[in-house]
Parts: structure tokens; C-alpha cells; sequence
């Protein structure tokens, strides 16, 4: 089964209605107070986001201040409503440009109401791209951009799909003065690690963003340093592969740009991008991390009143490298009434709102550099026999650009360009522009152009490691 | 905002909205635009606006989309309950479905199909056909889901005008990808629906899932949509290649999906796979290889609803190959940022990829979150460390744990480790002496849960030799037995004082002494009765009693299981949808009678749609569905009974309170069980008879009740003899009732003061039950019945008749189906049923 959606409502923390969509009508009106009387209200809301009321599923996200929530009566795709909401959430914000919350919800109503009649009809997904979507609903009021001139009839929305192939991410005719690619590698690592130093579970979620301007239809190769893709290389060119630090990625996945059969066989990443900006990958690797920092964590309570808490943190990547950013959380008991704090970079103070000691380090320097931070935490002593109190992990948060975690890099990025000319139409001419080498700067612009087609591109790459859940029980 | 407030806003609307109607001055529409985003914001926000129709309807001749499409929604919220109004409407939609821009014909159509009024299907069929055929891939495709809507209001007029027929043709040849997909969802929807009522329907729907439809579907599959692929998997999932190859050629096309990024893609590509290779054991497994990596990812997509929702995908993998995501346990480590109901799945996975080799780390991980601040987290996890304790065999690592769990005193941790080790001894009793020590620590004082103070006094009563204060510890409670606000720690204190007794008689005697009157004296009727019981025992022989309270245990070898195979497998087979999330199959919780409290309140809707609105065809499918619930219902219920009936022998007091204890042995053969099972239904009396090798008879006699066997009315003389004790299982009953046809209708009112009596089911089962018609499953509102019966001289398996009665509780009118083995006796059975229900009084 899948989605079939009977409606789809979006309502404020307080329950409020901000947009009410009904598809179908095998669902009640008063489906907005059944879900507010029998979810909002309880001590449910957040146990679980899916919930049956009356013979209805209610499947339910929050998203910044607002509830999203799609009503269904069948047995439907439960990931796929899900997903379904992510996308239309993504879509949304690339209109709004920016945020997805009720201030914009209400500015934009008309607008979502709009989207909301396109990207689903009588609660079956229909087309969620916002490149096309973008072609015709505009909030401009003029008729679609198609025309409406009965002699002009130009291909309409999806026609397009049908002109392009599948192709139906990328509008044709598109022409930019300079054309320019750029390719950020994000990197989360995510670390849990015991009270003894033993890392119980670690792992690298990263992304590929790519933000293409580039004129007409380029078609474009990355070329990474995993271990597949380069084994392949290797054998293709019947050469040993070269030396140096090869990365095997547990599992990929792609924008539907990417030519996945090319991939299988090829083990390139080949594809023809959207316009703008587009997640082209995503990966997941779990061997082989280097971890950017250590923490090393003392806190001893001393008697009713009293904690002393000594934390440790060294650098562990390259010594003309930088972590921005840096912030150690150290939760402390509720409790506490305050604390004196020696540092040595960096300032620290008590959050009582978190419950935690917060050490800002803005510019943390690499090369195993070791900073600490130690504070004596007075606690408000208490008549009643408080609840022992049980340690949530130090958390930590950083970004440390230029830096992957998982050892991750783009070998090329190779552009090239369809040429299809009116003389030999059907014809593709592929003309290889540009093969690019490994970026060592931040942002190094590198710029060739191939003189006899005019058509030159300027790509930026650029790598950032980030904490994801970084967690060291204490 | 008050009442009158609005009112006037609406007529200030009303005034501007009628100005501008007519009006042609430039700047008009930004005008009209804001007005209309004002109605649309009233109508969001839940005030009736439905008095503007006329004037929205006015304004909308207008060229501006933006204008158009916020009048097109405002039409189709009301033109449902004004019908009269809605007809306003059609004139200028139907003017927009000729439009030059496909952009308006597509949505001039959608809004047209969208009025979902009866009255003015009429006017639909002539565009949704101009639709179908119209060269602009959009509007098709608007088309395509129309027919579906048309279906909907009016299911007739959709099949006599073929639009069925064309959507088959437009499946297969159309050139745009999204309008075979929206083909697609119509077909599937209007011939299941449709299929309910005509062969030919169920016929086509079968069709879909032909060769050719699904190659030529696969073929162009890249072409489609993210959504329309899961559409298609979701069909191909339950295709039936013909050979290995053609298995092996459609995997390698669907390979590179299990890399999209659309994690609903890759969850409905491992539909496939694992749906694909069922029969291919090899290769199934080689699945569970492949799609674990990306199952994985999908767990850590970072948000938390979808990690939900495929986490309980891979929970019911998990289950099925447990092995497979042996190594991968730390992937379900909790983050303490993790919303707790991705926490709870997560201790669920963890506990059931327990091995011997990760079952340290995990245990060690799992005694981590016995700490967490989050009170519900903690106790799941304490939980999940005594379902691997129970299945594993290392007995001092979870010993360890334990004491280190009751060291954390912390009152719910203690509490759940209690209820911990009482279900540990239940397994192992072998471990006493370790577990004793442990509790034995525990200061009876700090516990208040229920669960957790009959566990302690459970150990107490149960292991009294072992622990020495025993008898004083349960002095303790008993002196408090006042202060004791649950009945059930009450009775669970009866009994361990009792059987304290048998093994320390000395220092317990006086306590059993206060124990009983206090039960004695106890305003809760079970407590009452069970002191009575125990006291009068102990009355007639202490041998006796001890034998009756205090009998040896057995080890409980296999705990009852949460779900039967046959559910899990029927889960499975709905892999990808709510089923999964819910852990019921679809049918359990798809029961549309359950909405009623949520439908429709807009009355004069359905008044107008008339009695065949479209629900009417979706009450038909319910039925069935609802039959087979009642069916499976009773399976269900009869295997729970002889769950309790199969406990009597170990712990006869015990399981009178454990009707909530989800660790009675399961019965070995629930064929035997079974007739003791429906006799319990039939009459208290008969429980007795049939368990008599139980000591619970003799308990009867002690009472001075007397054997009191049924004083039942001798069944009355029929035509025909019957059983009286037929035996069917369920699973027969179904497959019976299917291969029968219907030999005879009988139709019997019963008089007014025997609806009286018929408040509910049981009356009536009870009474049939007298007249040797057996009751296999029975629903209330309406109420209904399946009953069997069977010829007296009948060969196993034979001879059956079975009935299936709706009562209409308002006439009093009751009407039998009935299909025979032998159809031949039908009329004599009939007569018998009629001569049978014509004796049922209050």
C-alpha cells in the first residue's frame, strides 16, 4: 500500500491549525481535535510518531515550533509518509528560502496550500522536485510560464521529463557568465566512548553538498580516494594502485541525479547536476576514524556539596590545522549553586538551564594540542535525600575544516559538456573541460579554460569535520 | 474573536468580495488576491466561510493562477455540503478544462473531480474522457487519479464508461512516467474495491501483477518518480517471477536502488528482494547480507521519526535472522540524544541480537542505561538485561549486573530487578542460591511498586528455606496489610504466608494466623474468597493443602511467546507499511466500525450522497475482514486459556492473579487443550469436569460444595442427534467456511423479553452451547456469531454444519447462514436452530 494520504494538517505547538489539507474523505473533519485531545494533550506526544486513534494512524514530526501530521486510514508506507514530509519540508524551505517554521507557515499560506495541491493528489505522492515545481508555481500570478498562446503550445512541466529523459531535475537552457561548482564535503563523527577511555562505538556520517552554476547540460565525474573506486582504476589502467590512504565506505547513497548503473559497473560517481544546490551523496564509514579529539574527563564528588571536575582535551589532528567552534558540555547535578573555573584557552561558566558546564574554546589549535578546563562545583546542599544523580555524558561540539574524520578526499572532478548541435541532432559530443586535482587550501580556486569551446568552470572544494552526538561518559 | 465580531467581518468580506466581482479597474486582482487569502485563512483556521460561496464563485473569472487556485480550494472544501451551490461552480471549471494552458485544464480538472457531489457527476465524465486522451502529459495525469475520485462518488458511472479499460491502455503506453504511475494507484485501488463484489474485477486486479504489465513497468522504471518507484516495487513485491533467472535478472536491475538516496526507495527494493527469494532459502539469506549496510544507514538518517520507522523494519528482520546483526549490535547503541521511542527499539534490537559472543558488551551497554535519567529508558533496559538473561546461561555476569543494579538504589531500578529475578528463578531455579543473596539485601521497604512487592513476597513464600528472615520479613508486611493499597500484593501475601508455613511451620503459624483473618476480613472479594479457600483447606489436612498451595515446581522451560508465528509471518508479508510499526497485521487494526466516534460531522454531505455513498462498498470489504478478525480472535482468545489452563498445574493459587503474566508455560498441543478451553465458555461448572485431574477438585469438596456437575436442561430431542462436544479448530472453520456455499437461510425474530437478555454475545452462546451448537466466535455491535455443530454418529472431520447469525438488536430479528458438510441435513438442522433459538429467554 502506499502512501494514500487522507490529510495532511500542520498545527503550532499550542494546536492550532496553520494549514488544514484534506484529500480524501474517508477521515473525519475533527481529525485536528482527536489528534490535539488524544496526542497533544497527554503525556504521549513524543513517545512515539506514529499513533492509531479510532481507526486512523496518525503519523506526526515535529519540525522547529510546528507539528506536521498526515492522517491515513489504510495500511500505509509508514517510511514513505515519513519521507514524504521530509522532502515537502525541504521543498518548502527552498521557496521560503530559508527557514521552516509558524512564522513562515503563516506568511506563506497560500503558497504551501499551492505546493500541497501539486506534490499530492487524492494522497498520492506526485512530483516533489523543486526544479520543476519552480517552473510553474511562482507565486508570480501570471500564467504558467508555458504560455497560454494557443499557436505557442512550448512543452509544458512534464514534458520536460519526457524531452530531457530522465533528466527531470534540470531545466535545459540554462546559462551562467561564469560557471562554477562547489563541493563541500561534511563530515559528523559520532562517538560514544566509556568512562575508561574505550570507544564503544564510533562512526562518520558524511555528506557530498554540491552547488553547481553551470550553463546547459554538463555531465560530471568525482572521482574519490575509496577503496572500490580505486581498485577499479587500478585494474582498468592495469597498474598498481598507488600508494596512500584508501577509504572503504560501509554503505552510499546518492542523489537521484547520480548514474547508478554507471556506478555499479564503473565505480564512478557520474551524473548531470540539478541547478543550485544539491546533496549529491551521502556515506557512511565506520572503520579506520580518526577521531579529531580526545577528552580525558576527572570529576570526583567530594562529600554532600562539593564536585571537582577536571577535563582534558587534546588535539589530534594536523598541526596546521584548526577546530572552530570548540564547546565541551559537562553536565552537573541540578542542584548546583556555581562554580569557579581555571582554564587554559578559552572561557567556561555554569548553564543552569542545561544543567551543565559550558567551555568555549573559539580557535582550538591542532597538532595534539591539550587544553583543560577544571572547576570546583559548589552544590546547594539539600535537606531531602536527593535521587544519587545519574551522570549524562560529556558532549562535545566542533567544526574542523579542511579536516575528514574518515580520511575522505576528491580526487578529480572532471566537467564536460553535451554539445548538441542542430546539425547532428541526437548526437552527443562530450568534451572533457577540466580534470581536477586535490585541493590542498581552503577554498583554492582553480580555473582552466578549454579554448576552443569557451566553456570554462571554476570549482571550490572544500572539507569540515563536525561533531555529531560526540558523547564520553563520565 | 467573538460571534458577532465575525459575523460582521464575514459581511464586510461578503460587501468587498461582491465589489470587485464585476469590477475591471487595474490592481483589482491584488485586491481580490488579498481578500481570497483572507477566506482561505479563516477556512484553515476552522470558521465556517462556506456563506461567501456565492461571491468566491463570482470572482473567480479571473486569468490570475494564483487567484484561481485559492478559489479552486475553497470551492472543493464546500461544494460537498452545498451541493446547490457547488453546481455554480461547474459552469467556469468546465470552461477552464478547455483552457489553452495545460497548467489550468489540469487544475480546473483536478478541482472538478475534486467537488466529490453526486449530483453533478454528469458533468464530469466528459472532461475526465477529454482528460485521458488530452496530448499534455499533466493533465493526463490529473485525469488518471480523476477516475479514481469519480470512483469514489460514484462507482457505477466510472465502470460503465470504460475509464478502467483506458487506464490499462494508458499503463501500458503512455509516454509520461508520472500518469502510468497515477494509473496505477487508480487501478489498484478501484479493483481491489471493485473486486469485492465481482470475479471479473479480482480477475483484473490479478492481471496487474502479469508478466507483461510488470516488464513493461520495470523496464521504464528509472524514468519514474522517487514515489511512483515505491509504487512499483510495492506491485513487483508481490509478483511471481516465473523461473530463477528471471529472480535473478530482476535483482540485478534493482540492485543500485537499495543506494538511493529516498530511504522509502530502498525500503520497498528490500520488499522485493526478501519477497522475491522466499522460496530460495540461499539466496534469501545472501539478501539479508546485501541490505543490511543500507539499513543501517537508513537507521542513522538522522531523523528520528524515519529511523523510527525503519528500525521497526529491522526489528522484525532482526527477528528473522537474528545471526545476521550479531556484529552490528553497536549500531544500536542509544544516543543520549535519541527520542525515546528510537531508544526503546533500540534495546529491542539489542536484545534480540544477544549472543554468546557480543552478550557482555551488550549487557555492559544495557546496565549504562539503567542509569539514565530517563525513568522509562531505564526500566526497558533493565528489562532487556533479563531477556538475555533468560536466554543465556552465564549466571554470574548477571548476577553481577543485578547487585550492581540493586547497589544503584534507586527505587524503580530495585523494582524492576525484583521482577527480574523472580522470572530468572522461574527458569532457573538453580540459581537460587545466588539470587537470594541478592535479594535478600533489599530493604522491604523501599519498594512500592505492586509488580515488585508480590515478586519479593513471591520469593519469600517461594524460597523461605533459603532466606532466613523470611518468615520476619513477611511478618512485616502482613502487619501492614491495612496500609496495602493492591489487592494483588494482598493475595500474592496470602499465598507466600502460606507456604512459608509449609516449610517453616514454627515461626510462620502465628503469622498465617493474622495473615488469614486479616484476608478474612478483606473487603476485596478474590482475597476474601482465597483466604477462605486456605483456611478451609488447611482445615481438612495440612497434607492437602501443601499439595494444592505449595506444589513442587517445575522449571518454566519456554516462556509464552508475545506472537504466534503465524502473525508474525502475516506481519511479514505486509513488510512496508503500518503493520510493521503497529506489530499487527493490517487487519487487526484496520477496523473502520472503531471510527465512528470521528466521522464525518457534516451531515447534510451524506444526506445528499444518499444510502450508496461511497463507504458502502468499503463496508462490504470490512465485513470480511471483520469475519476473519472474529475468527482469529478466537484463536487467539482459546490459545490465552489454555495458557491459564495449562499453568494450573504447577501453581494453582498463582495463576489466578497471573492473568496479566506473560510467563505462563505454553501448552505443548493446543488441540488437546482446546475442548477444555471452549468448556470453560460454556459453563464454570465444566471446568471442573474437565480439569478434574487438577487438585482443584478436591478443593470443591473441601468446600462442601459438592460435585456439582451441570444441572443443565437435558438437551432437547431434535430431529437430528448432535454432538455434544464437537470439536474445530479455527483454522478448520475458516477453510470450511470458505469451501461451503450457503445450503440454507433461516430467519427467526426473537420476542421482545428475550432481547432483554440478549445484552451481549455470552447469553446466547451460553444457551447454544446447552443445545450442542458450538460457538467459534461471536461480536458485539452487530451482533454476530459463528456457531458449529456436528452430527453425533459423524466421522472425524465431518458432518459439520456451521452458522454464521446476525442479530439486529432493534427488530429482534436474527438471520442464520447455514453451510453443511452434508447438505442434505441442512433443513433438519435448521429446524432444530430455529426450534433451538425459540427456546432462548432471559
Amino acid at each position: 500500500m502506499p502512501v494514500a494520504a487522507s490529510a495532511i494538517y500542520f498545527l503550532n505547538l499550542r494546536g492550532d491549525v496553520l494549514i488544514n489539507r484534506l484529500y480524501r474523505d474517508d477521515v473525519g473533519g475533527n481529525m485536528v481535535d482527536a489528534f490535539r485531545t488524544h496526542i497533544m494533550q497527554t503525556k504521549d506526544l513524543g513517545t512515539c510518531p506514529v499513533r492509531q486513534i479510532g481507526g486512523c494512524s496518525f503519523l506526526y514530526m515535529r519540525i522547529s515550533n510546528v507539528y506536521i501530521v498526515t492522517v491515513v486510514s489504510s495500511n500505509a508506507n509508514a517510511a514513505c509518509a515519513f519521507k514524504f514530509v521530509v522532502e515537502a519540508v525541504a521543498l518548502f524551505k527552498s521557496y521560503f528560502g530559508g527557514a521552516f517554521d509558524e512564522d513562515a507557515i503563516r506568511n506563506n499560506f497560500v503558497l504551501i496550500y499551492e505546493l500541497l495541491d501539486e506534490i499530492m493528489d487524492f494522497g498520492y505522492p506526485q512530483n516533489l522536485s523543486p526544479e520543476i515545481l519552480k517552473l510553474y508555481i511562482t507565486q508570480e500570478g501570471v500564467r504558467s510560464p508555458f504560455s497560454t498562446k494557443a499557436q505557442d503550445m512550448r512543452p509544458p512541466a512534464n514534458a520536460t521529463l519526457q524531452v530531457t529523459g530522465a533528466v527531470g531535475w534540470r531545466r535545459e537552457g540554462l546559462v551562467y557568465k561564469k560557471n562554477e561548482v562547489f563541493l563541500d564535503i561534511v563530515e559528523s563523527v559520532n562517538l560514544l566512548m566509556s568512562q575508561k577511555g574505550n570507544t564503544l562505538r564510533c562512526d562518520v556520517t558524511g555528506k557530498i553538498l554540491m552547488k553547481c552554476f553551470l550553463s546547459g547540460m554538463p555531465d560530471l565525474k568525482l572521482g574519490l580516494n575509496d577503496k572500490i573506486g580505486l581498485e577499479k582504476e587500478a585494474q582498468a589502467k592495469a597498474r598498481p594502485s598507488r600508494s596512500g590512504k584508501t577509504i572503504e565506505l560501509d554503505d552510499v547513497t546518492f542523489h537521484q541525479c547520480v548514474n547508478l548503473t554507471r556506478f555499479n559497473t564503473e565505480k564512478t560517481v557520474s551524473f548531470v547536476p540539478p541547478d543550485g544546490e544539491f546533496e549529491l551523496m551521502k556515506y557512511r564509514i565506520t572503520e579506520g576514524i580518526n577521531l579529531p579529539f580526545r577528552v580525558l574527563p576527572s570529576i570526583k564528588e567530594l562529600g554532600r556539596t562539593r564536585m571537582e571536575v577536571n577535563v582534558k582535551v587534546k588535539s589530534l589532528f594536523g598541526a596546521k590545522m584548526f577546530a572552530l567552534g570548540v564547546v565541551v558540555k559537562v553536565p552537573v547535578p541540578k542542584h548546583t549553586a556555581k562554580a569557579n573555573f581555571q582554564v587554559t584557552a578559552g572561557r567556561a561558566k555554569y548553564n543552569a538551564a542545561l544543567d551543565a558546564l559550558v567551555w568555549k574554546v573559539r580557535k582550538f589549535p591542532g597538532g595534539q594540542t591539550e587544553l583543560t578546563m577544571s572547576a570546583e562545583v559548589e552544590l546547594i546542599s539539600t535537606m531531602v535525600e536527593k535521587k544519587p544523580w545519574t551522570r549524562p555524558p560529556i558532549q562535545m561540539e566542533f567544526q574542523v575544516p579542511m579536516f575528514t574524520a574518515s580520511g575522505l578526499r576528491v580526487r578529480f572532478l572532471k566537467v564536460s559538456l553535451y554539445l548538441t548541435s542542430l546539425l547532428f541532432k541526437g548526437l552527443t559530443l562530450q568534451l572533457v573541460l577540466y580534470t581536477f586535482a586535490v585541493c590542498k587550501a581552503n577554498y583554492r580556486e582553480m580555473e582552466q579554460v578549454w579554448e576552443k569551446s569557451g566553456y570554462s568552470t571554476v570549482e571550490w572544494v572544500r572539507y569540515i569535520t563536525r561533531a555529531g552526538s560526540y558523547e564520553i561518559r563520565c | 474573536m467573538n460571534a458577532d465580531n465575525r459575523k460582521g467581518e464575514l459581511a464586510e468580506l461578503k460587501a468587498q468580495l461582491r465589489q470587485l466581482a464585476g469590477s475591471r479597474a487595474p490592481g483589482v486582482e491584488e485586491l481580490k488576491r488579498e481578500l481570497y487569502k483572507k477566506v482561505i485563512n479563516y477556512l484553515t483556521v476552522g470558521i465556517d466561510v462556506s456563506s461567501l460561496f456565492s461571491e468566491m464563485v463570482m470572482c473567480s473569472a479571473t486569468s490570475d493562477l494564483v487567484l484561481k487556485k485559492m478559489c479552486y480550494l475553497y470551492v472543493g472544501n464546500y461544494a460537498r455540503g452545498h451541493p446547490d451551490l457547488a453546481l455554480l461552480t461547474i459552469n467556469f471549471l468546465q470552461k477552464d478544462c478547455q483552457d489553452d494552458d495545460p497548467m489550468i485544464r489540469g487544475l480546473a480538472l483536478r478541482s472538478l473531480c475534486s467537488l466529490r457531489v453526486k449530483n453533478l457527476v454528469e458533468y464530469l465524465v466528459g472532461p475526465l474522457q477529454r482528460g485521458l486522451k488530452d496530448n499534455n502529459g499533466y493533465v493526463r495525469s490529473v485525469a488518471a487519479l480523476g477516475v479514481l475520485k469519480l470512483y469514489h462518488i460514484a462507482p457505477s458511472s466510472c465502470t460503465e464508461n470504460e475509464f478502467p479499460v483506458t487506464l490499462k491502455a494508458l499503463l501500458l503506453h503512455d509516454s509520461d512516467p508520472q500518469v502510468v504511475a497515477n494509473c496505477l494507484y487508480s487501478l489498484l485501488e478501484i479493483w481491489s474495491m471493485e473486486g469485492n463484489s465481482s470475479e471479473a474485477a479480482l480477475r483484473e486486479k490479478e492481471s496487474l501483477l502479469s508478466r507483461n504489465v510488470i516488464l513493461s513497468l520495470l523496464n521504464r522504471f528509472k524514468d519514474f518518480s522517487e514515489w511512483a518507484q515505491c509504487l512499483v516495487l510495492e506491485l513487483v513485491s508481490k509478483y511471481v517471477p516465473e523461473d530463477a533467472q528471471e529472480t535473478h535478472d530482476m535483482m540485478d536491475l534493482l540492485d543500485d536502488r537499495l543506494q538511493h538516496a529516498n530511504s522509502a526507495v530502498v525500503l520497498a527494493t528490500i520488499k522485493v528482494f526478501l519477497h522475491l527469494t522466499m522460496s530460495m532459502a540461499e539466496v534469501h539469506q545472501k539478501v539479508y547480507e546485501r541490505i543490511k549496510a543500507p539499513l543501517l544507514t537508513l537507521v542513522s538518517s538522522g531523523i528520528a521519526e524515519l529511523s523510527y520507522a525503519v528500525l521497526s523494519h529491522l526489528h522484525l528482520l532482526v527477528l528473522r535472522a537474528p545471526v545476521l546483526f550479531a556484529s552490528d549490535y553497536k549500531h544500536f547503541y542509544c544516543r543520549y540524544s535519541d527520542p525515546s521511542y528510537v531508544k526503546k527499539l533500540k534495546l529491542e534490537m539489542l536484545t534480540a541480537v544477544a549472543n554468546e559472543s557480543n552478550t557482555y558488551d551488550i549487557v555492559t551497554e544495557l546496565s549504562e542505561y539503567a542509569a539514565n535519567v530517563d525513568v522509562t529508558i531505564a526500566r526497558e533496559s533493565i528489562r532487556a538485561v533479563g531477556k538475555i538473561a533468560l536466554q543465556q546461561y552465564d549466571v554470574n555476569a548477571i548476577v553481577d549486573r543485578l547487585l550492581q543494579f540493586l547497589e544503584m538504589e534507586k527505587d524503580y531500578v530495585t523494582a524492576e530487578t525484583l521482577v527480574l529475578v523472580k522470572d530468572l528463578l522461574r527458569k532457573y531455579p538453580q540459581w537460587s542460591h545466588d539470587c537470594i543473596a541478592v535479594v535478600g539485601g533489599v530493604s522491604s521497604k523501599s519498594i512500592t511498586e505492586p509488580k515488585a512487592k508480590s515478586a519479593l513476597i513471591w520469593m519469600l513464600g517461594e524460597y523461605a528455606y533459603d532466606m532466613n528472615d523470611a518468615p520476619y520479613v513477611l511478618e512485616g508486611f502482613v502487619q501492614n496489610w491495612a496500609e496495602e493499597d493492591f489487592p494483588e500484593v494482598r493475595l500474592e501475601l496470602l499465598t507466600a504466608v502460606a507456604k512459608c508455613f509449609f516449610k517453616r511451620p514454627p515461626e510462620t503459624l502465628k503469622i498465617l494466623g493474622s495473615a488469614l483473618s486479616y484476608g478474612l476480613a478483606d473487603a476485596n472479594q478474590d482475597v476474601h474468597d482465597r483466604a477462605l479457600l486456605y483456611y478451609r483447606l488447611l482445615q481438612h489436612s495440612v497434607e492437602i493443602a501443601e499439595r494444592v498451595i505449595s506444589p513442587p515446581k517445575q522449571a518454566v522451560s519456554v516462556f509464552a511467546g508475545d506472537q504466534s508465528i503465524e502473525i508474525k509471518d502475516r506481519i511479514f508479508d505486509e513488510f512496508n507499511s503500518l503493520s510493521v510499526v503497529y506489530r499487527q497485521p493490517s487487519y487487526m487494526f484496520l477496523d473502520k466500525d472503531q471510527r465512528s466516534p470521528f466521522t464525518f460531522s457534516e451531515d447534510t454531505g451524506s444526506s445528499v450522497l444518499g444510502p450508496q455513498s461511497p463507504e458502502r462498498e468499503d463496508l462490504a470489504s470490512d465485513y470480511d475482514t471483520r469475519d476473519n478478525e472474529l475468527l482469529l480472535g478466537a484463536h487467539e482468545k482459546e490459545e490465552s486459556r489454555a495458557v491459564s489452563n495449562g499453568s494450573h498445574g504447577f501453581s494453582a493459587p498463582k495463576s489466578q492473579t497471573s492473568q496479566h503474566d506473560p510467563f505462563a508455560p505454553r501448552s505443548a498441543s493446543p488441540t488437546q487443550t482446546a475442548q477444555p478451553a471452549r468448556a470453560t465458555a460454556a459453563s464454570p461448572q465444566a471446568t471442573v469436569s474437565s480439569s478434574a485431574a487438577s487438585p482443584l477438585l478436591a478443593v470443591d469438596d473441601l468446600l462442601g460444595l459438592g460435585p456439582s456437575i451441570p444441572a443443565e436442561p437435558a438437551p432437547p430431542v431434535p430431529q437430528l442427534k448432535l454432538n455434544a462436544k464437537p470439536v474445530l479448530d479455527p483454522a478448520s472453520f475458516k477453510r470450511k467456511w470458505g469451501q461451503l456455499t450457503v445450503a440454507l437461510t433461516v430467519e427467526y425474530t426473537f420476542p421482545a423479553e428475550a432481547l432483554h437478555g440478549l445484552t451481549g454475545p455470552q447469553p446466547l452462546v451460553r444457551h447454544m452451547q446447552a443445545n450442542s451448537v458450538q460457538c467459534m466466535a461471536s461480536g458485539n455491535a452487530p451482533l454476530k456469531f459463528f456457531f458449529f455443530a456436528q452430527l453425533s454418529d459423524a466421522a472425524p472431520n465431518s458432518g459439520f454444519f456451521l452458522v454464521e447469525l446476525v442479530v439486529t438488536t432493534s427488530s429482534g430479528l436474527a438471520s442464520a447462514k447455514i453451510k453443511a458438510d452434508e447438505a442434505s441435513m441442512a433443513p433438519a438442522f435448521a429446524d432444530s436452530l430455529r426450534s433451538a433459538l425459540s427456546k432462548f429467554g432471559p
